[in-house]
């Protein structure tokens, strides 16, 4: 395995301390932030957008092209999304805990581009040792000058404020972490017309970036975006932070290029099946993408086309990996009640259809199953997400109810024998 | 005005201004879309997904929320679709997987959205096996208000109404996801005084009313739609009764007045129509003790007093108080009955704590409630509209925060309106014409003020904001106002009916339809009709009362009027009615003033009697019968006609309708007022002068210079208080008194104090404190009061058990030792 | 009137500057008041709504949408257990059953002398380590059941004041979702994240 290190490079030949100010100076820190100081709000976004970076909260959007759609007034502000939540999701943790000043030197340029002088880190309430990394980090920037009044000796002034989340998933929703950060409940807003470009925090223009979004931006400054893009694959630039976990052998954070395949990923990088079990299925992007089986799935280019083609999505890079030994039931139960828990209660089929879906899964796992419930199940989806598609449609604000239907989709597709098998055995035939 | 657009819904092409919601332009258009969470006052959330339709995009065609959704041209919404179909069906499933389906005891059985969507729209059958929610149930959430969280369907109308209408955010929801429900803090009830809206609009039986629970099916129910007589705003309402008790009140949204909302006063205050407590059969008084008689023996007593009395007194040896409560009909009786079987021009239906009557009905240019919804600036120098004018105040509110209106808030304390206000101005009672002046000025800190009231149209809402209040005051102010870029004056004067009253003369300074009694032409075309009418100085309810007192006068005809409640200085009530020789009250219950009379004849209250009624912008709508009245009672107008029959002077009314008619005919603003033109289909109403009728009284106060305002204003004696005393929502009122789930909501009598005043009497809160006037003392609990000024003193007026403290400027406030035993 | 001493209220004020509308600070300053109260008590929730600018109901919808903020009394040391999926299939409901019978307490309970309250939890961003748990949320990655009775024993029996993520992974955990490499010297005092300025770290006000 030889696949170029970049956003975790600094931690992989510094690891005590990759997180000190000293160090990252030393390793060309604050350079690039400097340097972005003397260019202009359209040289920034073009040069972003000519590096093809998207956002890696899992929607893959370009970065470059948000920021090109930040409205006019001011003030703007800057919002980083550290609210990692999503099953199987663990790369921003890393990220914050042992590079920080990436992440801050990130929010210098992104600031600096989109005219912000006051941006928010909001982080999971559950981690509180990467948000303290992250304070650290602010003090000592503050301390040197890159943050705060007038910034490395100009007139820009700059504010950055870490924000702890309270427990809630759906804060990682762009407009629901708004909300939050208004000291409101993590609701999603209607989009229209809440579109966080238009009308954000405290309906202001804001832009909102995952962490490792912005934990790139130094780097694309410093490469350049041809040497950028050539980390990637064609469509997918730069590298990619996959998060494995299940039952791999040596699960953990990867970074790696789109368009290696499965087959590498989860047998090469992450040393294969534990006991050498076989392979029942994988989840190839976090809790809400749709199932991946091997007889289907194994030989496919992880890229997000080809991922999207087959039916599911890259989303977050969570992969998450099931062996021959795992019941699909509970598995997808699991996910379901993920979803039902962190449902923000404002859409009807959300709220009570996720909680629904969730009874009835863990009424077959019980051994109380009937009949009628795999229909039951796969009707209830398509009322949350009518037709059951790829992309998924939605009956609700934000896709968070949807997300809650991959698993069932994903167990009606490949393991309905295993389902039927519940319901006519009474109880899980792996027990 | 918003351009138009073409779009298609199921197929038919339909024309709707462009941005407007695509769930209303379908609706106005005939095509009804379920919904449960859209209200059309409020802002739309996009939750209950209900009213899901098929749109056509350029990407495709999505199911989105039509609630959500602004109509653009050629856009194309399907809402039967089989897709749509099968979406809502799915969401009433979904709604119904965790509702008890406890219809036949719910309140709501019968007029549920949730039951007459599932009907439409709805599955069948549930499948759901599992097991339902679980919520104690109900809880109460105010004094007035039940919740049921397990019938909640979370559509957060009551959540917002409570926020975004009412201002009092109390009731949110809690929790998360599926365990989220509606709550109050713990011992933070929703105390709201508009807490009745949210059951209204709650769409299933999850709120519920403490006056109306169990009381009836809807189907039961019969309904007229009537204007309110709580204050004078006049909301349109739809009155309900089951055989002949009226029930409940709803609101009925007319755009022109309250847009669907009541002040719980309003929804609730209908308890006072069935009142155990009224009047049935007349009384006279014997050796000191009412004794039930006939109405014969009663009005053959009435006509042989007063007519004794008028034989050797004169007519002007007689005083007529009241009308603000009746309908215009009954008011017009009222006058016409003094005026020419009475001979007398004594006669008001204020009492002594309003303004002058010239400037009420005939101040000029004067402004609709709809304006506010335009207005750059409204000045606001009038009592509090949270205590005094529920849908006023919430009218403002709106204004404010939709129409983005900048509002300058005047008056000496805290109002409900301070939180919106861009500029709040405080003083001292009798101080308000220094302030005035130094508003008119513009220097230093009033420059802001004024700047703001520099930008037209300004909305002034003017009226008197404590009863020790000079009533010039509001003159002088107007006067300031309408020198304002495009200004407006809304007259504020509290009691229901006043400017109907007012507008039929009852008044010493007024005649029918909007003439001054002065004004010689006018007079000479009345008394064509009418016959002579006396010349005589007239006296207002003060006039008459101290009359009274010293004999000027002998006698006193009350219709619906209270003096020794609602009199501020009680004192001087009680002086001249004890002193009258003869006192017949014509009223709904045995009031503390009608003790003292000498007959009391029992009449028929709202919902018992059609007429017409006329609120502050003079706006006339028409008011309805569904029930009959109590035992014996009878009209106003039908009582009077027969007094006058037998003093040999027929007023001859055949009918209400026909005193309307002879209105439009002598009464020169209400010129072409008719019953039909009020019918209530239209809900908006009339307002008047309607059509080609012309109102001669053009009132158009003046602007005062400073050296005049500084000349009336006043101080309190030296080492006194200013008292502010004003009324509250709920009070002691002979109608509150008999409305039994809000007479317990008094606030109850209290002296509110500046904390630094406190302190240097050595008053800690809750403390008996002695407030002493000129003829009066009472002792209350202290309340710290830090919106007012030092120097100032404010005394709830009007509240249980408690005397009256007269409304004397000075007071003199003692505390600790000095507190008389 | 706040009831807070001068130093919370002087943190109070610092942490509503940190944003342009004091509304922004209402989970700052709910985490400060379960620091001053151990858990969110309506005095609690008041105290912020005072400080905020909103009512106090509207601060219990705020607070009690977020799982963090607790409004039933809690143990001195919070144990979550992560059952999400990842968790799940490398033992995390095992985990939670071993931490169940150690403490006596079932998972949404707290015992009667309030040392140990029990959750299960959803995704704690450590699947590369599953099965997680955390004390009073700092982090044990890769427990075992007999680790996690291990730990509840510990706990019982050292009463430790403050509890360190890098000493609790040492004693009680294994596999990690990545290299933690850089020494952790911050304690957790209470059942919420011990963040320097938020008031909640053995350094910050009680």
């Amino acid at each position: 395995m030889s696949h170029a290190q970049v956003l975790f490079a600094r931690m992989a030949e510094h690891p005590t301390d990759s997180h000190t100010l000293v160090m990252y100076e030393a390793t060309g820190g604050y350079v690039q932030a400097r340097r972005a100081m003397d260019m202009t709000r359209d040289e920034i976004v073009e040069l972003v957008k000519t590096s093809g970076l998207l956002g890696r909260g899992g929607a893959a959007f370009s970065a470059g092209l948000k920021w090109s759609f930040l409205a006019p007034a001011r003030p703007a502000y800057l919002v980083v999304n550290g609210d990692e939540s999503e099953p199987g999701t663990f790369k921003d943790r890393q990220l914050l805990e042992r590079d920080p000043h990436q992440m801050i030197e990130g929010i210098i340029i992104a600031s600096v581009a989109n005219e912000v002088r006051e941006a928010f880190i909001y982080i999971r309430g559950e981690y509180p040792k990467p948000a303290r990394r992250v304070q650290q980090a602010i003090d000592e920037a503050y301390a040197a000058g890159y943050l705060g009044k007038g910034i490395f000796g100009t007139d820009y002034d700059l504010d950055v404020t870490v924000h702890l989340g309270g427990g809630a998933y759906i804060c990682g929703e762009e407009t629901a972490l708004i909300n939050s950060l208004e000291g409101k409940r993590g609701e999603p807003r209607l989009k229209p017309p809440y579109f966080p470009a238009a009308k954000g925090l405290y309906m202001m223009p804001t832009i909102v970036n995952n962490v490792e979004t912005v934990s790139n931006l130094p780097h694309i400054f410093e490469m350049g975006t041809d040497d950028y893009r050539a980390l990637g694959h064609a469509t997918d630039t730069g590298t990619f932070l996959f998060s494995v976990s299940g039952h791999v052998k040596e699960p953990g954070n990867y970074e790696l290029p789109h368009g290696i395949t499965w087959r590498e990923l989860i047998f090469d990088v992450a040393g294969g099946m534990r006991e050498d079990r076989g392979l029942k299925a994988w989840i190839p992007g976090g809790a809400s993408a749709p199932w991946f089986v091997p007889e289907h799935h194994l030989d496919l280019e992880i890229t997000k086309e080809a991922t999207g083609a087959a039916g599911s999505m890259l989303g977050s890079g969570a992969v998450v990996v099931m062996d021959e030994t795992t019941c699909v039931v509970k598995a997808a139960e699991r996910v379901v009640r993920f979803f039902s828990h962190e449902s923000c209660g404002q859409c009807t089929p959300c709220r009570e259809g996720t909680t629904w879906l969730e009874m009835i899964l863990r009424r077959i796992e019980a051994g109380s199953g009937r009949p009628i419930d795999a229909e039951l199940l796969l009707d209830v989806s398509d009322n949350i997400s009518p037709g059951l598609t790829w992309p998924p449609k939605q009956t609700t604000i934000c896709p968070l109810g949807p997300s809650a239907v991959s698993p069932i989709t994903s167990v009606a597709k490949y393991f309905a024998d295993e389902l039927r098998q519940h319901i006519v055995q009474g109880g899980c035939p792996l027990d | 005005m918003t351009d138009l657009v073409k779009i298609t819904v199921d197929g038919r092409e339909i024309e709707v201004p462009a941005g407007e919601l695509v769930i209303k332009a379908a609706q106005d258009h005939g095509t009804y879309i379920p919904r449960f969470c859209w209200h059309p006052r409020m802002k739309e959330v996009g939750m209950c997904r209900m009213c899901l339709v098929e749109i056509e995009t350029p990407r495709g065609t999505i199911l989105t929320t039509s609630c959500t959704t602004p109509a653009s041209a050629g856009m194309v919404v399907h809402t039967a679709s089989e897709t749509t179909k099968k979406a809502q069906a799915g969401i009433l499933e979904f709604l119904l997987i965790n509702h008890p389906l406890d219809c036949p005891v719910c309140d709501k059985g019968g007029e549920c959205p949730l039951q007459d969507q599932t009907m439409a729209y709805g599955p069948g059958e549930s499948r759901f096996v599992e097991e339902k929610r679980h919520f104690e149930k109900p809880i109460p959430i105010s004094d007035l208000v039940f919740l049921d969280r397990e019938r909640c369907i979370l559509c957060a109308r009551c959540t917002r109404f409570a926020d975004e209408i009412a201002g009092d955010p109390l009731i949110e929801f809690k929790d998360r996801g599926n365990h989220t429900q509606v709550q109050t803090f713990p011992d933070l009830p929703f105390s709201s005084y508009f807490s009745g809206n949210t059951v209204q609009i709650c769409p299933v039986g999850a709120l519920t009313a403490s006056a109306y629970r169990f009381k009836a099916r809807p189907w039961d129910l019969r309904r007229v739609e009537s204007s309110c007589s709580h204050c004078t705003v006049g909301c349109s309402i739809a009155v309900e009764a089951s055989r002949n008790d009226v029930l409940r009140f709803n609101g009925v949204d007319n755009d022109a007045t309250n847009q669907g909302w009541l002040s719980d006063k309003c929804r609730f205050g209908f308890e006072f129509i069935g009142s155990e407590n009224r009047l049935r059969t007349p009384l006279i008084k014997v050796d000191g003790e009412f004794q039930e008689t006939t109405w014969a023996d009663a009005l053959d007593l009435v006509a042989e007093r007063l007519g004794s009395i008028i034989e050797e007194h004169g007519g002007e040896a007689v005083g007529g108080i009241g009308g603000a409560r009746s309908t215009n009909e009954d008011a017009y009786a009222f006058g016409k009955f003094m005026r020419t079987v009475v001979g007398s021009n004594h006669l008001d239906a204020q009492l002594d704590d309003g303004l002058d009557a010239r400037f009420l009905a005939g101040v000029s240019p004067r402004a609709k409630i709809g304006d506010l919804d335009h207005a750059a600036a409204i000045l606001l120098w009038a009592p509090d509209l949270k205590e005094e004018s529920g849908s006023l105040y919430l009218r403002v509110r709106h204004a404010v925060q939709e129409g983005g209106a900048k509002l300058v808030v005047i008056h000496p304390r805290r109002t409900g309106l301070d939180d919106r206000a861009t500029h709040k101005l405080t003083y001292r009672p009798g101080q308000g014409f220094g302030l005035l002046a130094d508003l008119a000025g513009g220097e230093g800190d009033y420059a802001a003020v004024l700047e703001t009231l520099s930008h037209g149209p300004v909305v002034a809402i003017v009226g008197r904001t404590g009863l020790t209040e000079a009533p010039e005051l509001a003159e002088a102010v107007a006067g300031f106002a309408l020198g304002l870029p495009d200004a407006t004056v809304l007259p504020f004067a509290r009691r229901s009916n006043v400017f109907g009253a007012l507008d039929m003369g009852v008044a010493p300074s007024l005649l029918p339809g909007r003439v001054a009694a002065d004004d010689a032409e006018a007079m000479a075309q009345l008394e064509a009709v009418w016959g002579p009418i006396p010349t005589h100085e007239a006296r207002d309810t003060l006039g008459i009362l101290e009359g009274l007192a010293v004999g000027d006068l002998k006698a006193l005809i009350l219709l619906g009027a209270d003096p020794v409640r609602d009199v501020p200085d009680a004192t001087v009530a009680r002086r001249g009615i004890e002193a009258a020789e003869f006192v017949v009250a014509i009223d709904l219950f045995l009031t503390d003033t009608n003790q003292l009379a000498d007959v009391v004849l029992p009449a028929e209250a709202f919902g018992e009697k059609e007429g017409t009624v006329t609120n502050l912008e003079g706006r006339v709508q028409k008011v309805n019968r569904i029930v009959t009245g109590p035992g014996q009672s009878q009209a106003d107008w039908a009582i009077l006609d027969d007094i006058s029959r037998r003093l040999s002077k027929p007023l001859a009314f055949a009918s209400a309708e026909a005193i309307c008619k002879e209105i439009a005919d002598v009464a020169p603003a209400y010129a072409g007022m008719t019953w039909e033109l009020l019918e209530w289909d239209e809900k908006e109403g009339a307002v008047v002068p309607y059509g080609e009728a012309v109102q001669p009284l053009i009132h158009h106060p003046a602007a005062a210079d400073r050296k005049a305002l500084e000349a009336m204003s006043r101080q309190p004696s030296s080492g006194a208080f200013a008292l502010h005393l004003a009324r509250t929502l709920y009070d002691d009122g002979v109608l509150m008194r008999n409305s039994l789930s809000l007479h317990a909501l008094a606030p109850g009598a209290a002296v509110h104090l500046h904390p630094e005043d406190a302190g240097r009497l050595g008053v800690t809160e809750g403390a008996l404190v002695e407030v002493k006037s000129v003829d009066a003392s009472i002792r209350l609990p202290a309340v710290l009061d830090s919106s007012l000024l030092t120097g100032v003193v404010y005394v709830p007026f009007n509240q249980p058990w408690t005397p009256s403290l007269g409304a004397a400027l000075s007071v003199v406030v003692a505390a600790g030792k000095e507190v008389s035993a | 009137m706040s009831l807070w001493p001068a130093d919370v209220q002087e943190r109070a004020k610092e942490l509503i500057g940190r944003y342009p509308d004091p509304k922004s600070a209402v989970m700052p300053l709910l985490y400060l008041a379960m620091r001053q109260d151990g858990y969110l008590t309506e005095a609690g929730m008041g105290e912020v709504a005072g400080w905020t600018g909103h009512t106090p109901a509207q601060v219990q919808s705020v607070a009690t949408f977020y799982g963090m903020f607790k409004t039933e009394p809690l143990g001195q040391y919070l144990v979550s257990v992560c059952t999400s999926i990842s968790c799940m299939l490398l033992g995390g409901d095992d985990v939670l059953e071993a931490v169940e019978e150690a403490t006596g307490v079932p998972h949404g309970e707290t015992d009667a002398e309030r040392l140990f309250s029990v959750e299960h939890v959803e995704c704690l961003g450590a699947c590369g380590g599953a099965p997680a748990v955390q004390v009073n949320y700092e982090l044990i990655e890769g427990s075992t059941p007999d680790q996690a009775r291990a730990l509840c024993r510990w706990l019982q029996d050292e009463r430790p004041e403050v509890v360190n993520t890098d000493d609790m992974q040492e004693r009680f955990g294994g596999r990690r979702s990545f290299d933690w490499a850089i020494a952790e010297s911050e304690n957790a005092v209470g059942p919420y994240p011990a963040f320097g300025p938020y008031g909640t770290t053995p350094g910050g006000e009680v």
